[in-house]
């Protein structure tokens, strides 16, 4: 057992390196393969006035958008363009086609010379392809015969299928839409489905066109999404896209879309009874596994179609068109528009604004300038900026130049108009006006004067406007504001505690200056000096000098609880404000009698020195 | 320790002053390049005296025109942005600025608040800051002499308490600016006009539109190469390569 787990172990270690080489050989070879460019007309002989439709179509890598030469009279216009898949095996490789009308109403031979495409960086170039364009009446290819003579023949062989639903079908569903008709130029938006029977193998070989020429469809999703769905108990691989129809004239026509696809799919009505040959696997059970597999796969070109739903398509009303209407339908308003601030007379300025909303930004012109009869504009370039995956809603921006033809202060703004499918009436927007000052006189015209010589043409580049290079080189310095450094919080504390600081200063300098504070200290200290001479006095046994000073200590005392003046205050206001038994009064009639008449010698009896105690306690206490 | 220092602090300025020697000579080199037509060289030596001496106002300029004149819209618009950082009443700068959005077709906000916008965006950030802080300084500093010194007169008073209050005033001010332009911290510039807004931080993932070269954004995160932004004006909002939006204050 171990001996058979070692030889398992060496086994994986050689197999190894040949599962990993044989996948990178491989990856190698599905990514060697090409990228291919092709382009065809579906007929090469149209009377003078008709279009042949020219189909490019691109696979294998992402392509850049493709220009069409130029040919004098030739008449080139887009038709649409899709972007498809191609699955093999669970592989997925994009594809894009690009579909053009091509005609012209002089009759002659044509050559739609080489189209060159960028793929990934590498650029390639179709065959040129003739095309005899007869004067109206001449005679045109009988019906029955292959339109496409110069063409490819179809891959796969046999004639294309469009009714047979074993390889698969194509719908076709509104997205969002609330009523049953729509106007002319109004893009609805679309969901397309196309269904692949689960484990066919299908590579699509056109974009989604539309049935007939009474719809156009735009911008069809170039990544579809992809997923298993189970329908009428059938599972399928659903890749669905996202476009918008558009209607080019009113009426009520079917509206149908198709796709033409290879599809490689087992014929399991074609499989043989599998013959018994016993053994584990002969039994019923297995009989459909086995059946499948044995059942041949029938390839096939096929177009899916989908089924006709008949659309009403609305004229515009003609009622309430406003003048400035140019053809867009949808929902828009102004973003930003910006103007040159210095504008004079005859000469050329630039403007630009944007749009955004929703709705068919292709019919969409460039704003009209206002006050009309004041400015001459020239066309505008514009370009569309897609907001969602349909670009059904984006912003498309506009450049265009501008002449003033009159002097002086200008109320200026934009005004665009459209047609609302949603409320089916005309509107007209307008920018917020900006207010010039446009210098020079006004242009003397006549009818074509603005157009013609007193005004140039707006040739200068932008960039020749630039400001040049500035020459001394300035001192370095951050990017990142003080407010998101942590300097920004040091120098707030440092002014915050500096406000404190200086508060805590002043109301010290408040405290130490206040008025009452310095009259109680100035008490406190003559009355402490009173007391200190009436110490002395005591000790040195004068009887008058002790009382004196006990008797001004004892008045400064009262004369701050009484608010007076010391020396006022005599034996009378005390006998008025304070009893006669107490230590004051009597201390105070002591003094007084010692200070008018009654000498003593022999020093200071003790109850004196209580009594003058007594008497300081009794004012300390705030008896009186 | 004086006699250790001082080489130090020598050395230090001695080092300062040659690097700046340098940029100056590339300054001029890439300035002579620019007269030249050289505009690619010419930007690659700006962008070397930025990568080296840091934030210069000038060189952000003149990189912007290089920019400009090889038709690259978005980097011109980016670097006059940055350039705006620095010196944001430049009547050159907000020219060319303006050039560079309306060739690229990238507009700003519409602009509901357009005098408040106008006021706050008067003064950078930057020098927002310093007046809040220079008010706060000062308000501090006033509070102290004060509180030390006192005011005893009439006249001294007033005007202590009239700077004191056109001190606070501008505090107030710069403080409503720079939450009116809190957001700008978070703001990129698209450089591409391939660029795509993606549903996941995915190269694969589907695409949502494109935001348009130039464009100014917001960027409220970053995952693994892409950073979610928001359009501002549009409905706009996913996921965009790092490769394709810079934001204007550097990662």
């Amino acid at each position: 057992m171990v001996a058979l787990f070692s030889i398992s172990g060496r086994f994986h270690k050689l197999l190894k390196p040949v599962v990993v080489g044989f996948m990178l050989a491989a990856c190698l070879v599905l990514s060697c393969k090409a990228a291919e460019v092709a382009a065809q007309l579906d007929r090469n002989v149209v009377p003078a006035g008709s279009p042949a439709m020219l189909t490019l179509r691109i696979s294998g890598g992402r392509a850049s958008q493709p220009e069409i030469p130029e040919v004098p009279n030739l008449m080139v216009l887009p038709r649409g363009q899709s972007h498809g898949v191609e699955i093999v095996n669970g592989n997925m490789t994009t594809s894009a086609t690009y579909t053009y009308a091509v005609g012209s109403n002089t009759p002659g031979d044509y050559q739609i010379p080489a189209i060159e495409v960028t793929v990934d960086g590498k650029k390639f170039t179709t065959m040129p392809i003739k095309l005899k364009v007869l004067a109206n009446g001449a005679a045109q290819p009988p019906p029955g015969v292959a339109p496409n003579a110069g063409g490819a023949p179809p891959a796969g062989g046999g004639e294309p299928d469009a009714g047979d639903k074993r390889f698969g079908f194509l719908t076709i569903s509104p997205v969002a839409q609330d009523r049953s008709y729509v106007y002319v130029g109004e893009i609805a938006p679309v969901r397309i489905q196309a269904w692949i029977p689960a484990g066919a193998h299908a590579s699509l070989r056109s974009g989604i066109q539309p049935e007939g020429k009474a719809f156009t469809l735009h911008h069809v999703s170039d990544r579809p999404q992809q997923t298993e769905e189970i329908k009428d108990g059938k599972r399928y691989l659903v890749v669905t896209w996202y476009g918008g129809i558009s209607a080019t004239k009113a009426g009520k026509y079917p509206a149908a879309l198709s796709v033409d696809v290879n599809v490689a799919v087992r014929d399991t009505a074609a499989r043989q009874p599998r013959r018994r040959m016993g053994g584990p696997f002969d039994d019923p059970f297995f009989d459909s596994m086995f059946d499948d597999m044995n059942a041949p796969v029938i390839q096939k070109d096929v177009t899916l179609k989908s089924d006709d739903q008949e659309i009403e398509v609305r004229a515009l009303p003609t009622d309430g068109k406003p003048a400035g209407f140019t053809g867009a339908v949808g929902d828009f308003r102004f973003d930003a528009w910006d103007m040159s601030a210095q504008w004079r007379t005859g000469e050329p300025g630039q403007i630009a604004a944007r749009l955004s909303g929703t709705g068919n930004f292709a019919l969409m012109n460039a704003p009209d300038l206002t006050p009309p009869d004041a400015w001459k504009t020239y066309p505008s370039k514009g370009e569309f900026t897609p907001g969602d995956i349909a670009s059904f809603a984006g912003s498309k921006s506009f450049q265009f130049s501008a002449v003033p033809r009159k002097g002086g202060p200008q109320d200026v703004a934009l005004s665009f108009s459209f047609f609302n499918p949603k409320s089916g009436t005309y509107q007209t927007i307008t920018s917020p006006v900006k207010k010039l000052q446009v210098a020079g006189q006004d242009v003397v015209e006549d009818n074509h004067a603005v157009a013609d010589s007193p005004v140039k043409e707006p040739a200068k580049k932008d960039e020749d406007y630039l400001v040049g290079q500035h020459p001394a080189l300035s001192s370095p310095a951050s990017l990142v504001p003080l407010v998101s450094r942590p300097e920004f919080r040091w120098l707030l504390g440092i002014g915050g505690g500096l406000c404190v600081l200086g508060g805590i200063i002043a109301w010290l300098r408040a405290w130490r200056e206040d008025p009452a504070r310095v009259a109680r200290k100035a008490l406190e200290r003559v009355t402490r000096e009173a007391l200190a001479t009436a110490g002395r006095c005591a000790d040195a046994g004068d009887v008058a000098g002790f009382f004196a000073a006990a008797r001004l200590a004892i008045q400064h005392r009262l004369g701050a609880l009484w608010n007076q003046p010391a020396q006022a205050i005599t034996l009378a206001d005390i006998s008025a404000r304070i009893p006669d038994e107490s230590p004051v009064s009597r201390f105070f009639r002591e003094a007084d009698r010692h200070a008018y008449g009654y000498q003593s010698a022999g020093g200071i009896p003790p109850h004196w020195q209580a009594l003058l105690d007594d008497a300081l306690a009794y004012l300390t206490a705030g008896a009186c | 320790m004086n006699m250790k220092f001082l080489p130090g602090l020598i050395c230090l300025l001695l080092g300062n002053l040659s690097a700046f020697a340098a940029d100056l000579a590339a300054f001029e080199q890439a300035n002579h390049e620019f007269h030249a037509d050289q505009f690619a060289t010419a930007a690659a030596t700006y962008e070397k005296i930025l990568a080296t001496g840091g934030p210069h106002a000038t060189v952000y300029y003149n990189l912007g025109n290089c920019y400009q004149r090889l038709g690259q819209y978005g980097h011109a618009i980016l670097a006059y942005e940055r350039a705006r950082l620095l010196t944001p009443r430049d009547p050159d700068l907000l020219a060319n600025l303006a050039l560079a959005r309306k060739a690229a077709a990238a507009f700003g906000d519409s602009g509901e608040h357009r005098y408040m916008d106008a006021a706050a965006n008067y003064l950078s950030r930057n020098e927002w800051s310093w007046l809040i802080a220079g008010g706060a300084l000062f308000l501090g500093g006033l509070a102290a002499a004060c509180g030390i010194g006192g005011l005893p007169r009439r006249s001294l008073r007033q005007t202590a308490i009239a700077a004191a209050a056109l001190a606070l005033v501008g505090m107030i001010a710069g403080t409503a600016a720079l939450y009116h332009r809190r957001d700008e911290a978070s703001h990129g510039v698209v450089l591409s006009d391939k660029a795509e807004v993606r549903l996941s931080p995915f190269e694969k993932a589907d695409s949502l539109g494109s935001p348009g070269v130039g464009r100014t954004v917001h960027i409220r995160d970053h995952n693994g190469g892409f950073s979610y932004i928001e359009v501002p004006g549009t409905d706009l909002h996913g996921w965009l390569a790092d490769k394709d939006v810079s934001p204007i204050l550097s990662r």
